[in-house]
């Protein structure tokens, strides 16, 4: 009787999974198709980095390179083709996974890495978005296990089904389907002007002091591994802390002087625009205070590429 | 160990297996191995406050066996004193110790005294409080000899600490629970299968509902200054779904799997958002622990059976003390204060005659705002939300850049489970997917369900809200 009650079970059991599993496939499929067939927004980047993308300067980091570098101008100064890699909200761990995945495809003649100058601290948020890979997760296995691992030790087993290839994208997916997001060449321009505060937080000379945190040695190993990825493929890198607006004291900031030192030991140009004058107090060439707009970008971006002109940096062109 | 974790899905398999094609033969190796099982579940977290519940679990037992053998009343007491003592010692120390000192220092502060006490770095056990009151239920309930205690120790200690339901609940009677560690569990197919079917509706609470809206809730409740009133607005009514997904997920969880083992647990949660009054709501949400509350603490201090004003008081006091359970801080006494003053009022006020959606709509606001209590990390942090929402709207908050659509995923989430439970609740007998006579129709859905845990939930191995009381 017994008996007779686990076979019922095994047998439901056994009927259940392969309804799932049928409802994984062509539900799964559909939105993998869904996915991949996106034109626009931020997985029609990042898909187009790794799989097509094949410039001579590639842009990697957070918004602030996202927002900051604009190809067209680099490519006119520098006579290079040039692609802006950058994703909002992601920080070194992402953008070193995404530069070993571009990397196993293409070889760029210049890296520009726009660095934000807490990388080095230890941050939750650090691990944010490297959920943005697991589309890609069985292509790039190898480069994406150990990332994707930090945030679940399920990820081989998740992964099985087709649901979780695409978890968390078909909202993303529709909105840009209706409502396509403009980029050039990657670069996604910022409009408006930053309002004058009419009472400064930090008033001329007086510098804002970022608050020190605590070294993470995991993420001083990624910036390592970031560097040793395009060496290995003698690529050609520049480190750039970019412009913010009010003046910011960052000398007692470790994380910097840590990528500072790492840059220095590597031989890697390494531009610190924080405080330039250029940008200091010009709230017009600003969209928010860490945002350059797109007048300001442009500025940058020609900034950047008379900084590697006049440094005879690279002889990229003959390269 | 968390539901929610890949050792938990590797765990459960093993114990099933062994438990009915293993040992199956006998009750008591059926369970000893539940409780190694549940002692491994627990000590996964960490083995050392293994020995908490092995001597809360003796106390208990001993206590329980002299009960029976004597008539005397002081020695009753006494050995009613002892399981008190030792139950709600152990919750006294391990959580409100540094409370408690805080406290004192602040209240002499106030009159110029200032002392300088010893504060305890203190780690608190996970699901203390649930075993405890399970447990403390045992020993009053012989007491009051409802309830002939056992000599199977095994029994007993599995009774305990059975996993499914040792770290959040429900937090079990002895009566219902025990009894099934006595006799013989027959494995019976429809149990199974309803098992399965409440984990999969658990883990569909706990990782779609609850941790799509846990994303918005903590980048508001953990940033207050950056946000307005329309921010916290919204982040409210996401954690009451946050909140009730969590909980409940976990009790499913928890039914489901003693299900497995052929265990049936007591309900927990009664679709609580759809309560009339907060009587009611009080009556659907966390139903162990408000009967618990109502049996132990409510009725002894005389229930309602007293004078108004001391009915009144009775009231009160239970959820004053049932928000100092949820948390050593005064926004959780603040919290249970505000819920005993609404059952007040709706005795004082409101009449017991047919209730509508607005009722359903006041309830839940007035639930939700005394959550702000509940959630906020301070209480100047839930006295500024308050302030702001009224003061201050801003600008709602959706979200940084390309995760601007985040919070679209948790609203999804509420729409479906909001879309079930109004089915269960108004129109439960129009047609039905999962009682449906077609298994095809059955098993699709739940498996449908499966695909929508796996294609919206978040996986990142999250904490239950519940394991921090």
């Amino acid at each position: 009787m017994v008996k007779n009650e686990y076979k019922i079970s095994a047998i439901k059991l056994a009927k259940f999974v392969l309804i799932f599993l049928a409802i994984d496939f062509i539900f799964g499929f559909a939105a993998k198709q869904l996915f991949f067939s996106q034109k626009t927004g931020k997985y029609a980047r990042i898909t187009y980095s790794i799989e097509e993308a094949s410039p001579d300067i590639l842009i990697f980091g957070s918004s602030l390179a996202n927002r900051h570098y604009v190809p067209e101008v680099i490519e006119k100064g520098l006579g290079l083709t040039c692609y802006n890699a950058g994703v909002q909200g992601r920080g070194l761990i992402f953008h070193t996974a995404l530069e070993k995945m571009i990397l196993e495809r293409a070889t760029p003649k210049l890296i520009i890495l726009n660095v934000n100058q807490n990388w080095m601290y230890k941050s939750e948020t650090a691990y944010d978005g490297l959920n943005d890979f697991v589309p890609y997760y069985w292509d790039y296995r190898k480069i994406l296990k150990p990332l994707l691992s930090l945030n679940t030790k399920m990820i081989d087993y998740t992964l099985l089904f087709q649901a979780y290839q695409t978890n968390s994208t078909i909202v993303h997916a529709i909105k840009y389907f209706f409502s396509p997001q403009i980029d050039y060449k990657g670069y996604r321009p910022m409009y408006g002007q930053m309002m004058p505060p009419e009472t400064p937080v930090s008033s001329k000379g007086q510098k804002e002091i970022p608050e020190v945190g605590e070294l993470d040695t995991d993420f001083i190993e990624t910036l390592k591994s970031f560097i040793a990825s395009a060496q290995a493929k003698n690529i050609d890198l520049i480190f750039v802390v970019a412009p913010l607006v009010e003046e910011v004291d960052f000398s007692k900031s470790t994380s910097l002087i840590v990528m500072k030192t790492i840059a220095a030991r590597e031989s890697i140009p390494f531009f610190d625009f924080s405080n330039d004058t250029t940008y200091k107090y010009k709230y017009d060439l600003f969209a928010d205070p860490n945002h350059l707009n797109n007048q300001g970008a442009h500025i940058f971006s020609q900034a950047m590429v008379d900084s590697i002109k006049v440094d005879s940096l690279f002889d990229l062109a003959h390269r | 160990m968390l539901f929610n974790s890949l050792d938990f899905a590797i765990f459960l398999p093993i114990v099933f297996i062994l438990y009915w094609f293993v040992v199956n033969k006998s009750i008591k190796n059926q369970n000893i191995l539940l409780l190694i099982a549940s002692y491994v579940f627990y000590g996964w977290w960490d083995w050392r406050f293994l020995s908490l519940i092995v001597f809360s679990s003796l106390v208990d037992y001993i206590v329980g066996l002299r009960l029976s053998k004597t008539d005397v009343k002081r020695k009753r007491q006494f050995l009613l004193f002892i399981s008190v003592f030792v139950n709600i010692g152990f919750l006294g120390f391990f959580k409100y110790y540094n409370f408690f000192l805080d406290s004192f220092v602040s209240a002499f502060s106030l009159f110029g005294h200032d002392i300088n006490p010893h504060g305890l770095n203190i780690i608190l056990p996970v699901g203390i409080s649930f075993y405890t009151f399970q447990t403390l239920s045992y020993s009053i309930d012989i007491y009051k000899k409802k309830f002939a205690p056992t000599d199977d120790i095994i029994a007993f200690f599995a009774f305990v600490s059975f996993f499914p339901q040792l770290v959040a609940g429900p937090i079990e009677r002895a009566s219902n629970l025990l009894p099934q560690f006595l006799n013989a569990r027959k494995y019976d197919n429809a149990l199974f299968s309803f098992g399965v079917k409440q984990i999969l509706w658990g883990y569909f609470l706990k990782v779609v509902v609850a941790d799509r809206a846990g994303i918005y809730v903590d980048a508001v409740f953990n940033n207050v200054h950056n946000h307005g009133g329309l921010s916290f607005l919204a982040a409210i009514v996401f954690f009451a779904f946050q909140v009730y997904g969590d909980f409940a997920g976990y009790s499913y969880i928890a039914i489901g799997t003693a299900k497995l083992f052929g265990f049936r647990l007591m309900r927990n949660f009664n679709r609580p958002n759809f309560a009339a009054s907060c009587g009611e709501f009080w009556k659907r949400w966390h139903i162990s622990l408000s009967t618990w509350f109502r049996d132990y603490l409510y009725i002894p201090l005389g229930g309602n059976r007293v004078k108004k004003p001391r009915w009144l008081f009775n009231i009160f006091i239970t959820f004053v003390i049932s928000g100092l359970w949820h948390g050593a801080d005064w926004t959780f006494v603040i919290w249970g204060g505000l819920n005993g003053i609404y059952l007040i009022v709706e005795i004082l006020l409101v009449g017991k005659g047919k209730k509508g959606w607005y009722n359903v709509l006041i309830t839940f606001i007035l639930i939700n705002f005394s959550r702000i209590f509940f959630r906020g990390n301070s209480l100047s942090d839930s006295l500024y939300i308050i302030k702001t929402i009224f003061t201050n709207p801003g600008k709602l908050y959706i979200g940084f850049g390309d995760d601007v659509i985040a919070p679209v995923y948790a609203v999804i989430a509420i729409i479906l489970l909001l879309i079930v439970e109004a089915k269960k609740e108004y129109f439960n007998s129009l047609f039905t997917v999962s009682h449906n006579k077609s298994e095809l129709v059955r098993m699709s859905a739940y498996a449908m369900l499966a695909f929508i845990i796996l294609f919206l939930g978040v996986f990142g191995d999250n904490q239950f809200i519940y394991f921090q009381f």
